[in-house]
């Protein structure tokens, strides 16, 4: 079964920012019509990338996916609010992490959540099909050393490969706190795996 | 700032997005400063393991077709509940129109609001913009009951009339 992996091609090592023509095209197409047709095409497109951010943000897999349809829900009322493509991630990620900081204060306040329309149990229980826990990967272990806000620098610049500018679009922030927050991060890390037997083990090496 | 270079500037090295004049400056320095070599060293292999770990990442959670098209089904599923609320609402606020049409005439625009605004506030709605169909009933009940303390028992029959739904 194909499997998407909805990610831009790598460059340098980070997926390079909003230049992947193929899936500019389809925001592009989006943005102009806002056509259903266009919507299910950018839904195809998008959509990993927002459940994987939320996953990696420490949410489990039912709780990704319920929060990713409600910013595709948001992205298809909204569509008006944007013009240019080249914004288009800053603004998704945008309403992506307000989504989840709504989600957030709801889990701490204990607050009523608001149930929509149910699939029924044959396609509840087909919508699960990912194992409550993450598989285990070297990420979450390097996300677990850092703060929540530097958290969600690293994935979206080092998973989603969002530029400065989109970042400094999605996080509300000036370009040049961005570029700092980036970079004491790489220094918060380079401590920590410098620790990490496995870096012990390189510096002896070296 | 540390030995010249501010942290924007190493950021930007790091990248390989420095301005040639920076990069040329950091490099000089490098020749003559361990302790910032083995620091430039040390975070850039850190970054190196963040983007192999991300590459990981975005290779281990993917989705498939069947996922993928459930979740779109979801989307549109939320829109249309979403829609029907707004047209509710609408048909709710024609009513609420409406009942300020009727009553205007008998007791006047600023009573007739005001009725509406006090059967709202005495009812489980408690505002106007509160009053839905699940609680429209009990609100018609305090307006009709307003409207017959106001204008009499037969204008009264005649608010309940016009506020059925």
């Amino acid at each position: 079964m194909p499997k998407h992996a909805g990610g831009r091609p790598a460059g340098d090592g980070i997926p390079p920012a909003g230049t992947y023509v193929e899936e500019k095209q389809v925001i592009e197409n989006f943005l102009a019509t806002g056509a259903e047709e266009a919507f299910c095409a950018l839904f195809e497109a998008v959509c990993v990338r927002l459940r994987r951010y939320f996953l990696l943000r420490g949410l489990d897999a039912a709780t990704a996916e319920d929060l990713t349809q409600n910013v595709f829900v948001k992205v298809y009322r909204q569509k008006g609010e944007l013009r240019a493509a080249d914004h288009f991630y800053g603004w998704l990620f945008a309403i992506a992490r307000n989504e989840l900081i709504s989600y957030w204060r709801l889990e701490q306040s204990g607050g009523e959540k608001v149930e929509f329309e149910s699939l029924g149990d044959r396609h509840a229980s087909s919508l699960v099909t990912e194992p409550e826990v993450l598989p285990a990967m070297r990420l979450m272990d390097l996300l677990k050393a850092l703060e929540p806000a530097e958290r969600d620098l690293v994935v979206l610049r080092f998973v989603e490969g969002l530029s400065y500018e989109e970042l400094a679009v999605a996080l509300r922030l000036p370009l040049g706190t961005i570029k700092w927050r980036i970079f004491n991060a790489r220094k918060k890390l380079s401590r920590i795996i410098a620790a990490s037997p496995e870096g012990r083990a390189r510096q002896r090496i070296n | 700032m540390k030995h010249g270079i501010t942290e924007l500037e190493w950021n930007d090295y790091l990248d390989d997005r420095a301005a040639a004049e920076v990069r040329d400056r950091i490099e000089a320095h490098f020749i003559g400063c361990l302790e910032c070599w083995e620091f430039y060293e040390q975070v850039s292999g850190a970054t190196e393991e963040l983007v192999e770990a991300s590459e990981e990442a975005r290779h281990g959670l993917t989705l498939e077709d069947r996922q993928l098209h459930l979740m779109l089904r979801g989307v549109f599923s939320r829109l249309r509940v979403e829609d029907a609320g707004g047209t509710v609402q609408a048909q709710v606020r024609g009513r609420l129109n409406l009942l300020e049409t009727v009553l205007a005439p008998f007791c006047g625009a600023q009573a007739a609001a005001s009725a509406l605004q006090a059967a709202a506030k005495n009812s489980p709605a408690r505002s106007l913009e509160q009053v839905t169909p699940d609680n429209w009933e009990p609100f018609l009940e305090k307006l009709t009951a307003i409207a017959a303390a106001m204008c009499g028992e037969t204008f009264a029959g005649l608010i309940r009339e016009s506020g059925q739904f």
